[in-house]
């Protein structure tokens, strides 16, 4: 069917939509800028940034986002996202700018959205996935996008007047951390390589910059990420390996 | 909230956890129930608009083509998240997926042009005068809006209709001005008052448009480009 289905959400998506729009909620809450990206259909980058920072409903808070629209997108997002920002994506799975951007956004501390149609991105690729199923190249003209958009911000607003579920519940205390040295594994963007053999590399991670030893994966670039744990570099990550 | 590890035994200390968490589902659920009842509106709405405008869908479609076809240009202009929905609209035409790709601008696209002539002569006129500079009487002038009332709008469609430009305008609530003037050659209306829900049958109603010209352009003997010159046609075929 061309257009919006009534029965669109079904499937968990309308599930999907209230768990990202009170995690951007919580995000803006704190202070968040939101970048929007849409490398195939830049009109849906612009529109969703519009929409939270010039709202359509007179009274409702203007909010912080902008467009990222330049050829090199990666490069771009590295240097505007800080951590506690949300990064939300307009692409098909297949996408590898996209794609780029999403695996790094956990080194970043950036909450990730990712919008798109057809087939699905692998499990885990961004914190919120919210897919259409339907394989129509052109889903994203007729609509379906700008209800997911227009709905995230209706919602995100909804949850502002919420105050007392603005607060995220504190991160580090899951089963997943490591139980000798309290020091789960996390994912760096290298930012500068060691300069001596034995020196350490500056990363970035969600935490801010740290340095960090490197000899087990030596040697590494700007722009690689590795998966760190009690201040050493276990393992480098391919390009394409996903989250 | 930070809760404090070792909380086994200590969860009555903490009440107001059990209640976050509730509150949270309580909330979650409202924001998916109030999802699903809004796209069910903005389907019907988007059903209902396609049946009430059919005929002018057509009528519009038809003579797009023919202008396409006779070697016309088309631009698509509005403020906001109109602009970039008329800009998804133009990319549509320009570079489809599939179908023939038609020379379709987005007037809102130079930030150079836009502020030259928003700072110059002011903001009303960055869309007329930039139809003044492009245009031929070939050519189209599609104006998205949810009020149907903007002066920059209004006053590029105006400038159009006088050149001969085929005028053609998006509107919602009663259609605004555009509805009731003889300078928009066809005004679509999406009869709601919510501007999220216009913008979403607009949407539909600017890819039935470009379905139809596309339809058209398939069937008909026309040309995208009335005179092909072969020596400035590249490999691909693109002149």
């Amino acid at each position: 069917m061309t257009g919006i289905p009534p029965d669109m959400l079904d499937g968990g998506l309308a599930d999907d939509l209230a768990g990202a729009s009170l995690a951007i909620a919580r995000r803006f809450h704190a202070g968040a800028t939101m970048w929007c990206i849409a490398p195939r259909w830049e009109p849906h980058a612009h529109h969703m940034a519009v929409e939270f920072v010039h709202p359509v409903i007179m009274g409702k808070r203007a909010l912080p986002a902008f467009a990222l629209c330049s050829p090199d997108v990666v490069a771009q997002a590295r240097v505007s996202v800080r951590p506690g920002d949300i990064v939300i994506a307009v692409a098909d799975a297949g996408d590898s700018a996209v794609r780029d951007v999403m695996r790094r956004t956990p080194a970043w501390g950036a909450l990730s959205v990712w919008i798109g149609s057809g087939a699905r991105p692998p499990g885990g690729a961004a914190d919120h996935v919210l897919w259409i199923d339907d394989p129509d190249p052109l889903a994203p003209a007729t609509g379906r996008f700008v209800i997911m958009y227009h709905l995230l911000w209706e919602l995100t607003h909804v949850c502002f007047e919420h105050s007392g579920l603005l607060s995220a519940p504190a991160a580090g205390c899951t089963d997943e951390v490591c139980i000798t040295c309290s020091d789960e594994g996390r994912l760096a963007e290298v930012l500068l390589a060691p300069t001596s053999a034995f020196g350490t590399a500056l990363v970035r991670t969600e935490a801010g910059e740290e340095r960090i030893d490197v000899t087990m994966v030596d040697p590494v670039a700007p722009g690689d990420l590795v998966l760190i744990h009690a201040g050493a570099a276990l393992t480098r990550l391919d390009a394409e390996a996903m989250r | 909230m930070s809760v404090p590890s070792g909380t086994e035994a200590t969860g009555f200390l903490y009440p107001f956890i059990d209640s976050e968490e509730k509150g949270t589902e309580s909330l979650l659920a409202d924001l998916a129930s109030s999802a699903r009842s809004k796209v069910q509106k903005s389907s019907a709405l988007q059903r209902s608009t396609l049946v009430d405008c059919a005929e002018m869908l057509a009528n519009a479609g038809a003579e797009m083509a023919a202008r396409f076809a006779s070697g016309g240009r088309m631009y698509a202009f509005g403020n906001g998240g109109s602009s970039t929905d008329a800009a998804t609209f133009a990319a549509l035409f320009a570079q489809p997926i599939t179908g023939r790709p038609l020379p379709a601008l987005n007037l809102a696209a130079d930030q150079a042009v836009l502020t030259a002539l928003g700072n110059d002569v002011g903001f009303e006129l960055v869309f007329s005068r930039q139809i003044i500079a492009h245009s031929s009487d070939r050519d189209i002038a599609v104006a998205m809006s949810t009020s149907g009332s903007s002066a920059d709008l209004m006053t590029a469609l105006g400038e159009a209709s006088r050149r001969g430009l085929l005028t053609i305008g998006f509107a919602g609530y009663d259609g605004g001005q555009m509805a009731g003037t003889p300078e928009v050659d066809y005004c679509f209306v999406v009869a709601s008052q919510s501007i999220h829900r216009i913008q979403e049958s607009q949407a539909l109603l600017g890819y039935e448009l470009w379905a139809t010209v596309q339809q058209h352009l398939a069937t008909d003997r026309h040309r995208a480009i009335d005179q092909v010159d072969p020596i400035s046609q590249g490999p691909g075929g693109t002149a």
